[in-house]
């Protein structure tokens, strides 16, 4: 036991002084602190702009139709584009596209009927809506005078036109579009972080091969003490490294709530119950367990830490399959299916799957979860023995990489 | 203290790499494992230090089986390797600690070690910047510094200058006579010769010699005799085929059996002009071609 701290801490103490390790936290946590602290920042950029005066707005032409106000269609206009310096003219189409060309307005509406108009604009852009703004400002305009010619007042035509009808949803299970984005932010976490560091584990165990610092290490300590003394380090650094990150975002996004009160999947991703993350804790855990300690047995009969790659290939697949299945899933909004529900309870894919089916589904019961649990605990309980067996074996084996067959049989008769 | 093997057999796969193997070593001598590569030394060693069981046979200190929790083992592996990038004191600071040393007593030991050894300026270096003799150096602080009761050299020489030889000659023949069991396996022979008390040959996982170096030789069947002469020319013509050329210009006789010996030399001191006859003792590496090689023939009948 005081063998195997030993093993933890030095391993521990590899991550920590780690310059990847640290360097890609400390990103990330800049990375987040970037996007949340961005509209405080645009925003204290833009209110500094706008001082000097209301000139630097792009200038709008618009050409009232020949029945129309041109007070009444630069005034509802105006109200529509209030990013625009909205300014009328008469001056012919040749004028106005002239004035564009020269830069000396951005944009221009010709009003040619009561419900038709032309935008003349120096370049189209790939988000420019206000075609489509100027539709509804011209359709306004036009019921207004059709309301008030057939007598109604102003105001109330005004009124009837902005009615809104409302529509308030109440959803008694889960509410799947609030649910999917963080569900896919914790799967695509869960997922990169298990490969990641299932990869550290597996490169780590090679170097040691391959630098025959093992030979010393397998006359020093249990080889069970030296597998478990690394999948847990690599666990408790991918889990702190996990909890810096989620935990500085989740900081950052208190700092700067109000300034993302708009953006609904912001919101969503924060207000994540605090039962769902027990349950990733849980799957974290274990998924994690099961896949390191594949991969610390896989690197353990790799020589060289170039075969490392080739030789966890299949083990990466599986994970990918199921991540694959996950997504498809979760985005065709059916968590349900047959797929997912064999899915959450193999225990090579039940960390993703059940976890998206807890998060976005309404039908999971309580003892499918339970089973699901039981199943990949009593999982990680296995794969750990039969994983330190390998290793076992594998640590002293050198040259080419055996097959699988061949290391089963040498575990079997160990 | 005495450590034995006994009746050590162990198969791997098909391969039956020791088919018992029994050796003794004692507190304060060295003792020689000898054998050609794959003879099984290194099968023996890492059984003898608990990596892996054997399938038969037992390893006992003072005629108990060996309890690996009191009885500390020292190992400078043939295939050297730490971490590379790792600070040196740090590594073997946690190899010391693996070996079941507090914290504070490996730091202590690991310290006294580099500067006995003259490696105090690397403490904080990482191993990979070193030399190779000076990584070799460091090697040898984590088969020491825990102060085991066995110390098992695999190689210990290879590698090293003329100096850091000298110096680890000095470490190992302390370790002797501090009363420790020092396992050698080599094969430069001369550093056998110099430490080593008793020796084990093996070959294809049995032992093929076993016993003190000093009655193996002694025990040798004494049929040769050993003559310098700077005229060999009239030797050679009278005694024709009993007569071979050594490669350092001396001249092996071959007598008809060990009684003949007083005769042959009173006979060569008459005849000849000679600055030397003497029985012909084998060294070490006569002894190992012999009896690790390939040739079934044992010369040795009385080993």
């Amino acid at each position: 036991m005081k063998q195997f701290g030993s093993i933890l801490n030095f391993e521990l103490k590899y991550y920590f002084k780690n310059k990847v390790f640290v360097g890609v936290t400390v990103f990330l946590v800049l990375l987040i602190a970037a996007v949340m602290f961005f509209p405080q920042i645009s925003k204290a950029f833009r209110s500094d702009e706008e001082t000097p005066g209301e000139s630097k707005q792009p200038v709008m032409l618009v050409k009232a139709g020949e029945d129309q106000q041109a007070d009444t269609v630069r005034g509802a206009f105006a109200a529509a584009f209030p990013d625009y310096d909205v300014q009328s003219t008469d001056a012919d189409t040749k004028a106005i596209e002239e004035q564009i060309t020269e830069e000396k307005a951005a944009c221009a509406f010709v009003i040619t009927s009561p419900t038709a108009c032309s935008y003349y604009v120096h370049s189209l852009s790939m988000y420019d809506t206000n075609a489509e703004t100027a539709r509804g400002v011209l359709q306004n305009l036009y019921q207004m005078d059709a309301l008030t010619d057939s007598g109604m007042s102003e105001q109330e035509a005004g009124a009837l036109l902005h009615t809104e009808a409302e529509c308030t949803v109440v959803s008694l299970g889960k509410d799947q579009m609030q649910n999917y984005f963080y569900t896919y932010i914790m799967i695509l976490a869960l997922y990169m972080v298990i490969l990641l560091y299932g990869q550290m584990v597996a490169t780590n165990v090679a170097t040691e091969k391959s630098s025959r610092a093992m030979e010393l290490l397998i006359t020093s300590a249990r080889p069970t003490s030296m597998m478990f003394g690394k999948v847990i380090a690599s666990c408790l650094a991918g889990l702190l490294q996990l909890a810096v990150v989620f935990g500085s975002a989740f900081l950052f996004y208190n700092i700067n709530q109000s300034y993302w009160e708009d953006s609904a999947i912001v919101q969503s991703l924060f207000n994540i119950p605090a039962g769902l993350l027990i349950y990733m804790l849980i799957f974290f855990v274990l998924g994690f367990f099961i896949y390191a300690s594949l991969y610390g047995a896989i690197g353990s009969t790799a020589s060289k830490v170039e075969d490392i790659n080739t030789s966890v290939m299949p083990l990466t697949f599986l994970f990918v399959i199921g991540l694959v299945v996950v997504i498809y899933s979760i985005s065709s909004g059916d968590v349900d299916n047959t797929v997912m529900t064999v899915c959450s309870y193999v225990p090579f894919t039940s960390p993703i799957a059940m976890f998206a089916r807890i998060a976005m589904s309404s039908t999971v019961a309580w003892y499918e979860i339970a089973i699901s649990i039981g199943i990949l605990a009593g999982s990680v309980a296995g794969i750990g023995v039969l994983a330190a067996k390998i290793y076992r074996v594998g640590v002293l084996l050198y040259g080419t990489t055996p097959r699988l067959g061949s290391i089963l049989k040498a575990v079997w008769r160990a | 203290m005495i450590l034995k093997l006994l009746d050590i057999h162990k198969t791997f796969g098909e391969k039956e790499v020791l088919q018992g193997i029994s050796l003794t070593a004692q507190s304060g001598r060295a003792f020689g494992l000898l054998g050609r590569n794959g003879a099984g030394k290194t099968t023996s060693i890492r059984i003898l230090m608990d990596v892996f069981p054997p399938d038969s046979g037992s390893v006992q200190i003072d005629g108990q089986p060996i309890d690996y929790k009191k009885v500390q083992i020292g190992y400078l592996p043939e295939e050297r390797g730490l971490y590379p990038k790792k600070p040196i004191v740090d590594q073997l600071i946690y190899f010391a600690v693996l070996k079941g040393m507090r914290k504070k007593d490996a730091a202590a030991a690991v310290d006294s070690w580099l500067d006995r050894l003259g490696m105090t300026e690397y403490r904080n270096r990482r191993l990979d910047t070193l030399s190779k003799g000076n990584q070799q150096k460091i090697q040898l602080i984590t088969a020491l510094a825990h102060d085991p009761h066995i110390v098992i050299l695999d190689e210990p020489f290879s590698g090293l200058d003329p100096v850091n030889a000298m110096l680890l000659k000095d470490v190992v023949k302390e370790q002797i006579e501090r009363g420790k069991i020092v396992l050698f396996s080599s094969h430069q022979m001369h550093y056998i010769e110099e430490f080593c008390d008793d020796i084990a040959i093996l070959r294809k996982g049995k032992v093929a010699l076993a016993g003190g170096l000093h009655d193996i030789k002694r025990n040798y069947v004494r049929d040769r005799l050993i003559v310098r002469t700077e005229t060999p020319e009239p030797i050679r013509q009278d005694l024709k085929d009993r007569c071979m050329d050594m490669p350092d210009g001396g001249l092996m006789i071959q007598l008809a059996d060990p009684g003949e010996k007083r005769e042959m030399m009173r006979l060569l001191t008459e005849r000849y002009e000679l600055d030397e006859v003497k029985v012909f003792e084998p060294s070490l590496n006569d002894i190992f071609v012999q009896y690790a090689g390939d040739t079934e023939e044992k010369g040795g009948k009385n080993a």
